[in-house]
This record gives C-alpha cells, sequence and structure tokens, in this order.
C-alpha cells in the first residue's frame, strides 16, 4: 500500500540523484588521485571506474529496476526514451555550463576590456600580455570578405539551379554541390596550402607586395568556397518555396523571367536567404582546419596579403603547446568568446527560421 | 526596351557564370587533390606501418584502423542514443514545450563548430574523467557532434511509416512498445541507415574536435598481451586519425610530399564513396514510400 503510494519516480529519482552526486563528488576529488590513473589500457579503465561512477552505475540499474517494477515495461520503456531525446539538451548544457567555466576565469583575471580590446597577444615570455582584438578582427574581416564573395555567386547558382537550368544540367550539379559540403575541411585547408597559397604569393609580388601568400586574402576566398553549399541549399529552398502565382502574376505583366526572378521571386524569398546568409557566418567563424592551414597564423591587424590569425585557428594552434595554467585559460576565454558569437548567429537563425524557413534545409553540417 | 533586354542579357550571363565558377572551384579542388595523390596510392601505402622518422615506412594502415575504431566506438555510442530520442520525439511526446526545447537543442547542437566541441571534449572527457588523450574521449567528443545528423534523419524515416502500421499493429493487440520496435522501427530503416552513413562521413572528414581529444601522435597499430588486452587497449591510447594524419604530415613537413597529398586522396575517396552510400540509400527510401 505504502509502495503504491509512493509516485513511482520518486524512488528511482533518489536512487539516480545519488548515484549522480557521488560519482560528482569522486570526480572532483580525483586530481589528487592523479597518480592512481597512471596505468595501461586496462587497469587505467579500471581505476577510471573509480567507486563513485561505479556506485552511479548501480544506482542507476536499482532506479531502473524499481521503475520497471513499478510501473511496467512500457512506462519504462517511454521514460529510457524521454532520458535520451533529453540527451542532447544536456549536451547543449554542459557545453554551456563548460565554455562559461573555463572561459571566466581567464577574463577575470585579465580584465574583460584588456582581453577583449588588447591588442597585443604574447602568451609566453616573461612580459605576458593577452589581448585578442586582433583575433576577433581577423575572424570578423574574413566572415565578411566570404560573404562578400559567397553570397553573390551562392545565391546566383540558387537562381541557376531553381529557375534557369534545363532539368537534366540541374540534376548533375546538384549532387555536385552536396559533394562540395561532404568534402572535409581540412582537403579544403590543403588545397589552400599547395594552390592558393602559392597563387597569391606570385599575385601580391606582381602588384608589388612582398607577401608569403598565406593571409586574410587566401582565408576569405577558402571561406567562401567553403559556405558556397550552405547557401545555395537553403537559398534554393527558400526560391522554390515562393508561390508559383507571384510568378505567374508577374510575368502576365509582362515581365521577362530575368526580371521576374530579380524584382519578385528574390525578394518574396527574401527571409530564407538571409537565413542562408546567417548559417554562412556561422560555418566562416566557425571554421578551423581550413583557416589554420592558410592564415599563416601570426597575431596582428589582419589585413589582406600577411598573415593573420583568426579566433578558431589561435585557439587549435597553441591548444598543442600551451601548458595548463593562464595561457590555456585564455584559449578557454577565447573558445567563450567564438561560442557567444555563434550562439548569437545560431539564435538568430532559429528566429528567421521560425518566419517561414525549413529548419532541415541547414540538413548535414 | 532595348536597356531592359541588355540587362537581361547581362544578368543571365552573370546567373551562368556563378554556376560555372561553382563547378570549375568543386573540380578543380577534386581534380588537383585525386592527379597528385592518387599516383601514390598503392597498396602498400595502404596496408604498412607508419613511422615519423624521416626515412622510415610511411604507410597509414595504423591511421586507417583508427579511423575505423573512432567511427565504430562513436556510432556504438551515438546511435542507440539517437534512434531512442527519435522515438521518443515521434511516438511518444505530445507536441508542446519539451519537443520545441528538444528540437532547439537538436539544431544549437549542429550549429556549434567542432573546434569548441574539442575545446569542450577536452574539458569533460580529457582532464575531468581523466581519459586523457584517448580514442575513447575523441568518440565521446564526436558522439555529441552526430547527435543532431542521426536524431533528425531518423526522426524523418519515422515519421514517414504510414500511420496504418501503427493502428493495425494495436489493433492486433500488441502493446505500444511491441509497436515502435517490432513494426515502426524497421519501416525506418532506410532513412536511419542514410543518418549513419551522413554521421561516418562527419566523423571520418572531422579534424578539430579530435586535435584536442585523440591527440596527433598516435601512429601505432593495437598491441598487447593477448588480442583482448591489444583490442580494447587501444581504445585508452592516442589514435591519429586519417584527417588528422593529413594535417599533421602537412603542416609539419617532416614527411615527403607525396604523403598528406595520398593521404587526402585516400579521405576524399572515401569520403565520396559515403556520400554515394547516403545518396543510395536515400533513393531507397523515395521509392519504398512511393
Amino acid at each position: 500500500m505504502v509502495l503504491l503510494l509512493i509516485k513511482h519516480y520518486t524512488l528511482s529519482s533518489v536512487a539516480f540523484f545519488l548515484g549522480f552526486v557521488s560519482a560528482v563528488v569522486q570526480t572532483a576529488f580525483s586530481s589528487s588521485l592523479r597518480e592512481a590513473f597512471i596505468g595501461q589500457g586496462v587497469e587505467r579503465f579500471s581505476s577510471w571506474m573509480g567507486y563513485g561512477w561505479t556506485l552511479f552505475l548501480f544506482f542507476s540499474l536499482i532506479a531502473s529496476a524499481c521503475a520497471l517494477f513499478l510501473s511496467g515495461i512500457e512506462n519504462t520503456a517511454e521514460n529510457i526514451f524521454k532520458l535520451t531525446a533529453f540527451i542532447s539538451v544536456g549536451a547543449v548544457g554542459l557545453i554551456t555550463v563548460y565554455m562559461f567555466v573555463s572561459g571566466i576565469p581567464a577574463i577575470a583575471k585579465i580584465g574583460f576590456f584588456d582581453f577583449v580590446f588588447g591588442t597585443r597577444w604574447a602568451p609566453v615570455g616573461t612580459e605576458v600580455s593577452f589581448g585578442i582584438l586582433n583575433m576577433i578582427l581577423a575572424s570578423i574581416f574574413g566572415c565578411i570578405g566570404a560573404i562578400m564573395i559567397g553570397v553573390p555567386i551562392g545565391l546566383l547558382t540558387a537562381v541557376f539551379l531553381a529557375e534557369i537550368a534545363p532539368k537534366r544540367l540541374a540534376s548533375i550539379i546538384r549532387p555536385a554541390v552536396e559533394l562540395l559540403a561532404g568534402i572535409p575541411s581540412v582537403i579544403y585547408g590543403f588545397w589552400g596550402m599547395k594552390v592558393l597559397v602559392p597563387s597569391i604569393r606570385e599575385f601580391s609580388t606582381k602588384i608589388g607586395y612582398n607577401s608569403t601568400g598565406s593571409g586574410l586574402a587566401a582565408v576569405i576566398i577558402i571561406l567562401s568556397i567553403m559556405i558556397l553549399p550552405t547557401i545555395i541549399r537553403v537559398a534554393e529552398t527558400a526560391l522554390r518555396s515562393v508561390p508559383e502565382s507571384y510568378t505567374e502574376a508577374a510575368l502576365a505583366l509582362g515581365n521577362t523571367k530575368i526580371s521576374t526572378i530579380f524584382s519578385v521571386q528574390i525578394p518574396a524569398a527574401r527571409s530564407g536567404i538571409l537565413a542562408g546568409i546567417i548559417l554562412g557566418v556561422g560555418r566562416a567563424i566557425g571554421e578551423t582546419m581550413a583557416v589554420i592551414m592558410v592564415a599563416g597564423n601570426i597575431v596582428q591587424f589582419p589585413s589582406l596579403f600577411s598573415s593573420v590569425r583568426p579566433m578558431t585557428a589561435g585557439i587549435a594552434f597553441e591548444m598543442g603547446y600551451a601548458e595548463a595554467g593562464l595561457h590555456r585559460q585564455a584559449l578557454f576565454a577565447i573558445g567563450l568568446i567564438l561560442f557567444i558569437f555563434i550562439m548569437f548567429v545560431n539564435l538568430s537563425f532559429s528566429y528567421l527560421s521560425g518566419k517561414g524557413v525549413r529548419a532541415d534545409a541547414r540538413q548535414k553540417k | 526596351m532595348r536597356g531592359r533586354k541588355n540587362k537581361d542579357l547581362f544578368l543571365g550571363i552573370l546567373i551562368w557564370f556563378s554556376a560555372i565558377v561553382t563547378v570549375i572551384v568543386l573540380v578543380g579542388i577534386i581534380g588537383y587533390i585525386l592527379i597528385n595523390g592518387m599516383p601514390h596510392v598503392n597498396l602498400r601505402f595502404l596496408t604498412s606501418e607508419y613511422s615519423a622518422s624521416k626515412n622510415g615506412s610511411k604507410g597509414i594502415l595504423p591511421m586507417i584502423i583508427n579511423t575505423v575504431y573512432v567511427v565504430i566506438l562513436t556510432l556504438l555510442l551515438a546511435v542507440p542514443i539517437c534512434i531512442g530520442g527519435a522515438i521518443y520525439l515521434t511516438q511518444y511526446a505530445r507536441q508542446g514545450k519539451t519537443v520545441k526545447l528538444i528540437r532547439f537543442a537538436t539544431e544549437v547542437l549542429s550549429g556549434i563548430p567542432s573546434v569548441i566541441y574539442g575545446l569542450f571534449g577536452y574539458a569533460v572527457f580529457v582532464v575531468m574523467f581523466q581519459l586523457r588523450l584517448s580514442i575513447l574521449s575523441g568518440s565521446l567528443t564526436m558522439m555529441i557532434c552526430i547527435l543532431p545528423i542521426i536524431i533528425r534523419t531518423t526522426e524523418e524515416a519515422l515519421l514517414a511509416v504510414p500511420d496504418a502500421y501503427r493502428e493495425g499493429g494495436l489493433a492486433l493487440g500488441a502493446g505500444k512498445l511491441r509497436v515502435t520496435l517490432g513494426i515502426v522501427l524497421p519501416c525506418a530503416l532506410p532513412g536511419i541507415r542514410t543518418g549513419i552513413v551522413l554521421a561516418i562521413g562527419r566523423i571520418v572528414g572531422e579534424t578539430a574536435a579530435l586535435l584536442f581529444t585523440v591527440g596527433v601522435s598516435g601512429n601505432f597499430l593495437p598491441k598487447g598481451e593477448n588480442i583482448f588486452t591489444a583490442l580494447f587497449g587501444h581504445l585508452f591510447e592516442q589514435g591519429n586519425t586519417l584527417a588528422l594524419h593529413l594535417y599533421n604530415s602537412a603542416m609539419n613537413g617532416k614527411d615527403p610530399p607525396s604523403v598528406p597529398f595520398a593521404t587526402a586522396a585516400t579521405l576524399l575517396i572515401l569520403v565520396f564513396i559515403l556520400n554515394r552510400f547516403a545518396a543510395l540509400a536515400s533513393g531507397q527510401k523515395k521509392k519504398a514510400t512511393k
């Protein structure tokens, strides 16, 4: 009778909570047990599984057994499915919390203004200084440049695919664009390093600059290629969802096909196109590998033909050798700034996609 | 009238020009990598070991094995979660705030750049869980990366299953769980397969998220006293994947230039094959629903 009075989840959630607390406590104290974790292969696994996480698993098992006993297999299954569905919510929460927890200390120590608006980045040496303004500017300039080149080409290609191309041709180009989206970013970077950088070097010496070729110009070109597929896909979807009647009305009024496209269809699809551009911005700001391979990685005020280091490249480049301490914390702080940028971009995309753009247009990356 | 004609002509040319630029860029990149890389891809390259010394063997067998490790482990971790989540979203949940929250979270996840995943994986799996740079922490990081891909495709596949199947099952007296697992899920398999192939493509090409979680110095084959320790011990060792190897050998300049080219060509072909599989699987799905 008492058992029936307890709602079926009370018991199980208490067990789950106990297990989780013990696991967290164990992890929190584990840094003092660091020596115990030095081992090879299987030994390390057993020590990692330490008592906290074993207890967690144990209590979780008890919890699920209780749930099974008290609520039957159907409800248990539903709860398990529910739990798995919430893992992505949990992941977003954890990532947000961790980016702030590991980014804030460095910002607090350096000072927000000195960090974001400081122009000198010297993480090692006697007089350390952590100012990332030049990295932020490099990211923003790279992104703006990529948008300025990538958007017109992408939009016009989308117009081509949606309206102009013969069906046969479109059915060849569309998979090709998909392919472009599937190429790993490190291959773009490698291509940029081998083809783009040397040709920019040649070009810049011809017009009188003395440069290695890696720099903002290379970053912009690589990024504008990489955002093409995103913009093409989203813009094409948006153009196709413009009602037929708009087009027909415009044609009936004596417009040519081309002027219909530019004066009726593109304006009607503008919120979708804008969403595509925002997605492109997100990709361009967050892109790491392709950028690091062509940027040259010297922190200075960004200019077209000299070496730059955007935020993402800064993180990836220095994580390899940064000593634990303020340097590494500062890299996490750059990550936090980047994360805030990206979340802003994401939220504006969600806002726009709520206004009639199909969210699945961003499928695959 | 004439001005308008010229304007139309100009814009038309601009449109064709853009489409041609897109195609040329694609063909240029792929062609360059394949032409320079393919001559160096041979059986010996694919099946011999790698040594970092100047004149050592420069094969990529360890990287291929590491890539397979990461792919399999990530899928083992992610697929049950994704399918469970998609089942909840499509079969159980009532439309409302909860579902909206989950959808929003999935969408946010797919927008987070991989370098952030890398930092997160480093902070949580490498440092906090004490897993160090290992294939396991890399796979745990990748698991979160590919959640949105598989959840979305699975969800679509589950939604495409006709309601009549569900009703038929329920009318025959099967419970909801039985209907879901026994009838709805098998019908949605082709769609789920597409999602998985797409996810594999993402894992194979991923670099930034793995750079801080599996490291770039694991260039050795799994080894141990017996097959068990070799197979499972490798999970706790660093493991250079193909994409990481391409980055590392291109940036380091220690390997002869043919190595990154050949690695890039191998990677590209792998991605093409996966892409083709995904297209085939989704083609099947479309036929089946027609």
